[in-house]
């Protein structure tokens, strides 16, 4: 048993060492595969969990009363002791366990190098809170003159302990930072979910909808000098036996809303994200895929003469089957490992979100589970290029595997025709293409999915003008950095993808070239022709993948009209896609086409 | 037994018959195990009837026996032996004469094996060259063709044994 | 040994001090290493020696498959050694026409497909090099099979096919390597035939055997050992009457 152990380490070991090319090939598909996967679940448990530690760190209310105006533009109602009484007396509904508050609302704007941005102050005491206690995590909490300000905004803004702001006209000290659980943070606001006060018209965002408003933090004196006009609205916290009762508590007292729906406006925030990830995530998984299907189709035919050499000599099919796995399952592993080592990286790069929650900003761990599925899906590909095989060579006679007749390529009489009436470069492309279809096919949908990419990004950015970067709009610029992430991963998949395409056919196309090249073709043109073989499919590919990004992105962002990107950015994607796709085939082409003809047709 | 090859023996240093029947015993290996002891005198008769060996004469007064006696070659001998090396003929049923021929005119320092050997092989060669043209002339399926074929693929087999002894004595010349 | 061969007509090829070495330093292999060949216009040399010797490398270089270490090559006065590649595949279109061993016929196109790639490789209109195509297969004898494919062609019929296709572009010189080896005697006896009719036609053939009844086809029939030339023979003469000796009726 031990021999045979030996034995298998060593082929594999062996076939390994002497094609390093194709090994490390190999290894970056499945590393590419495996560190999108590696992100895309990295991601899907980001924000439920920061909340729930919000929530517990800083013993975050069940459900919030608001008394105050309707929300919506108009003029401001200050709150009447009626309303106040009614608020007050919520403290004391069946179900309820805690409170804190009344705290004084306003509505204000704070200037902070020449930027304006809207906020929403709220007055607190100096004593810790029984119920909502914003942590703390730079600086110190509220004192006279000084005010903190919430997390995610704060980031937003750039803003840090001790520098001084500009707060409804007046200059406070910024004391501290801290994170809460009663309000979504920024760029979501309370407002997102009721609003109490009358929003200015000039800050209605274009196309509708609430204005991003920041969460500060001051004393009770101040906010009351902030008040003015008498616009103050009151924020009350409310803590319930059972926290799952929130929604029906609720139903029974208008004014007030649940945890569940600071959720949901996080996630909502999230949301738009997310569907910009999920897709993303979507087009770098087929690119994934389609590059692992060629990957999987060409080491199923090439190992077949390597089974059947193996059974010549004697070695059960158990042995066989062994060192194929082997060698891929070592193969796949480390691809999985680089996979998930770079999707930790990536990861972060990807959940900026996260600043608003309790939690490392920005470091989503890899979970135990993400590792296990990343393992399960590497060894599972392994598996299919060794066990297929493996399979195919138990049943057929070891003669026919040893001789290797490689499966004839079927007869295309139209295509052979057309392409003897073409220059030479384009005649030995087709003739290429004739003999693999499949793998022309999996050429073709990568460029596809890589163009509908981009071409929905840039439908987006185009529904979205990217000039306008002031502080408010930091949604779109958190938009723009994901396109931009997603881009580059798009880019780098489907540049590893054409290579590795390019690469396999030069190699495999090794004995016809050498052949056409014994026949008088000369070094060039097969050259020309493997970089057509490789551009012809590419071609129809970067064609659908304009009207299919334009579409895809339309599904996306539902509501919107059909957005079309400008004319000269579509061009530009379609010529650079192709450009790229020739470059990136020339080299492995020309190394193909290097070596004298005699080396290769040797049969001794 | 072929009267040359017992000459060509000869050539090499006068001997009594039982010496030559010991060396032809050791050239031919297992396959000389069919001679018959008496075929080497029988021979030697011969060739001294026709002139070509003649006898030592015994020292005085004594009567040789037999298988005492030592036989060496005349000139007419050595000259039928240099005229016997430099033919060429084919067909032979048996390679052993051939083969014989090789042996003996290196151990007498006759004449060079190899150039023998590469002799040989043109004549075959352009025999050869003869009986594939003809058998291309006849008609595929007649008699002469079917004979033809025959003559070609045993001279193409005579051919290989030749390029074998090439290899062979070129390989013993190189060792010495 | 050197053939200074005294022709009227200068020689389509010539070769002078033609030397391959393979690897480097201890393992360095010379497997051709001095040769000096000269082929007059419508000759048939054959050349013939172990396996190993070195036969298979000098035909490559001859045919600019493989760069020669040293020495210079001559094809119909232009030099074949040190030119540049797309020189050489100008060559291999025009001048020189390949067979080999293996056949290596593309297993997915007919018989006619096939011979008629180096011409459409050399720019010829497709018409035309079908129509030269044809008229190839007739000349070896494959005119009813000009639609099959070699899947469906007997090892002697692939072998003809892959000759018409060394003759397409009307080469000056067909060089070709072991033609008979992966053939049995019925097939070796086709592309016996085939050469002998090409040698009447005027064809210069330089062939690589180790088969005697290939190499007995040749005007001149050349021994090679260890990378060297060893011996040369001129195989004149032979007439059917001295065919009585071939059997042994004519008694001692």
């Amino acid at each position: 048993m031990k021999g045979q152990v030996v034995l298998v380490s060593r082929l594999a070991a062996r076939d390994l060492r002497r094609r390093p090319v194709e090994a490390l090939m190999v290894l970056l598909v499945i590393a590419a595969a495996a560190t999108t996967l590696t992100v895309a679940l990295a991601l899907s448990g980001v924000t439920n969990q920061p909340y729930q530690q919000t929530r517990l760190a800083t013993a975050g209310p069940d459900v919030i009363a608001v008394e105050g105006g309707v929300g919506g533009p108009g003029p401001a109602q200050p709150v009447s002791s009626a309303q106040l009484a009614a608020t007050a007396s919520l403290t004391t509904a069946p179900g309820v366990t805690a409170h804190s508050g009344p705290y004084p609302t306003v509505y204000s704007v704070i200037r902070l190098r020449g930027h304006t941005v809207d906020v929403v102050a709220e007055g607190r005491d100096r004593a810790p809170a029984s119920v909502d206690q914003p942590k703390v995590t730079q600086g110190g909490w509220i004192r006279p003159g000084a005010v903190v300000i919430e997390r995610g905004f704060a980031d937003a803004l750039g803003v840090h302990v001790g520098d001084n702001v500009r707060l409804g006209g007046r200059s406070f000290r910024v004391a501290g930072i801290a994170v809460t659980a009663a309000v979504p943070p920024y760029p979501s606001s309370l407002c997102h979910i009721i609003c109490p006060f009358p929003v200015p018209t000039r800050t209605l965002g274009r196309g509708g909808g609430v204005p991003n408003m920041g969460l500060v933090w001051l004393t009770r004196s101040a906010v009351a000098g902030l008040a003015g006009s008498g616009n103050i609205a009151y924020l009350l916290n409310l803590k319930l036996a059972n926290p799952a009762q929130a929604p029906a508590f609720v139903a029974q007292h208008p004014g007030t809303f649940t945890w569940q729906s600071i959720q949901s406006a996080i996630n909502a925030l999230i949301g738009i994200e997310q569907v910009a990830l999920a897709f993303g995530g979507w087009l770098i998984g087929l690119l994934a895929l389609a590059g692992l299907g060629v990957l999987v189709g060409r080491r199923m035919t090439e190992q077949s003469k390597r089974v059947g050499l193996l059974k010549a000599v004697g070695a059960t099919p158990m042995t066989v089957a062994g060192v194929l796995l082997f060698e891929h399952i070592a193969l796949a592993l480390a691809a999985a490992a680089v996979g998930l080592v770079a999707g930790s990286l990536i990861a972060p790069l990807l959940t900026g979100t996260g600043a608003g929650l309790v939690g490392t900003p920005g470091a989503p761990s890899i979970s135990v589970s993400t590792v296990i599925i990343i393992a399960v899906i590497a060894l599972a590909v392994a598996t299919v290029s060794s066990v297929v095989p493996a399979i195919r060579a138990a049943r057929t006679s070891t003669v026919s595997a040893l001789a290797d007749a490689p499966r004839v390529p079927p007869r295309r009489p139209m295509l052979t025709a057309v392409s003897a009436r073409l220059p030479v470069p384009l005649l030995l492309a087709l003739r290429q293409l004739s003999r693999r279809p499949r793998r022309a096919l999996l050429n073709a949908i990568s460029i596809a999915v890589t163009v509908t990419g981009l071409v929905a990004i840039l439908a987006s950015h185009a529904h979205i003008p990217i000039a306008n970067l002031t502080i408010s709009n930091l949604k779109v610029d958190r938009f723009n950095e994901l396109t931009v992430i997603i881009t580059v991963m798009l880019v780098i998949l489907a540049a590893v993808n054409t290579t590795f395409i390019a690469r396999a056919t030069a190699a495999d196309g090794r004995f016809s070239s050498a052949l056409e090249r014994a026949l008088g073709a000369t070094a060039g043109q097969v050259t020309a022709g493997l970089s057509m073989a490789a551009l012809l499919p590419a071609l129809p590919g970067a064609i659908i993948g304009i009207p299919l990004g334009i579409e895809v992105y339309h599904l996306l962002a539902s509501g919107t009209p059909l957005t079309v990107p400008p004319a000269w950015q579509l061009a530009g994607v379609f010529l650079a896609t192709l450009l790229a796709v020739t470059v990136l085939t020339a080299i492995p082409s020309r190394l193909g086409a290097r070596r004298p003809p005699a080396r290769i047709l040797q049969t001794e | 037994m072929q009267q040359e090859v017992v000459l060509a023996l000869l050539a090499k240093e006068p001997s009594q018959g039982y010496q030559l029947r010991a060396r032809l015993d050791e050239v031919l290996g297992p396959l000389g195990e069919g001679l018959n002891a008496g075929h080497i005198y029988v021979t030697l008769g011969r060739l001294e009837k026709t002139g070509m060996v003649a006898l030592e004469e015994p020292p005085q007064g004594r009567t040789q026996l037999a298988d005492r006696k030592v036989y060496y070659l005349t000139p007419a001998g050595q000259e039928r032996v240099f005229q016997w090396l430099s033919e060429v003929p084919w067909p032979r049923p048996d390679l052993a004469e051939f083969h014989l021929k090789l042996v003996a005119a290196a151990q007498a320092g006759l004449a060079d094996p190899v150039s023998i050997v590469d002799a040989q092989r043109r004549e075959l060669l352009r025999r050869l060259r003869d009986a594939q043209r003809a058998a291309m002339e006849e008609p595929d399926h007649s008699d002469a063709a079917l004979l033809l074929e025959g003559v070609v693929l045993r001279l193409q087999a005579d051919l290989r044994w030749l390029e074998a002894c090439e290899r062979n004595w070129i390989g013993r010349r190189e060792r010495l | 040994m050197t053939s200074a061969v005294m022709t009227s007509t200068r020689p389509v090829l010539r070769a002078s001090g033609l030397c391959k070495t393979f690897g480097s330093g201890a393992a360095v292999v010379r497997a051709v290493d001095g040769v000096d060949l000269d082929v007059a216009t419508g000759e048939t040399v054959a050349i013939m020696g172990p396996s190993g010797c070195g036969k298979s490398t000098l035909l490559h270089l001859l045919g600019g498959l493989e760069r020669p270490s040293a020495g210079a090559i001559d094809l119909a006065g232009d030099p074949v050694n040190g030119i540049s590649e797309r020189a050489l595949a100008h060559l291999r279109r025009t001048a020189v026409g390949f067979v080999f061993q293996g056949f290596y016929l593309m297993d997915e196109l007919t018989a006619i497909e096939n011979v008629e790639l180096p011409g459409l490789l050399a720019g010829r209109s497709p018409r035309a090099a079908r129509a030269r195509a044809r008229e190839l297969l007739e000349q070896v004898g494959l005119a009813d099979r000009t639609g099959f494919l070699p899947s469906a062609l007997s090892g002697g019929q692939r072998q003809r096919v892959a000759i018409a296709r060394a003759l397409i572009n009307r080469p000056m010189i067909v060089l070709a390597d072991e033609p008979t080896g992966n053939l049995d005697s019925t097939a070796t006896v086709e592309v016996l035939r085939l050469f002998e009719s090409l040698h009447e036609s005027g064809q210069t053939l330089v062939i690589v055997t180790h088969d005697q009844r290939v190499a007995a086809t040749a005007d001149r029939l050349i021994s090679m050992r260890d990378g060297v030339f060893v011996d040369e023979m001129r195989m004149t003469g032979g007439s059917r009457g001295n065919l009585g000796k071939l059997i042994g009726l004519e008694g001692e």
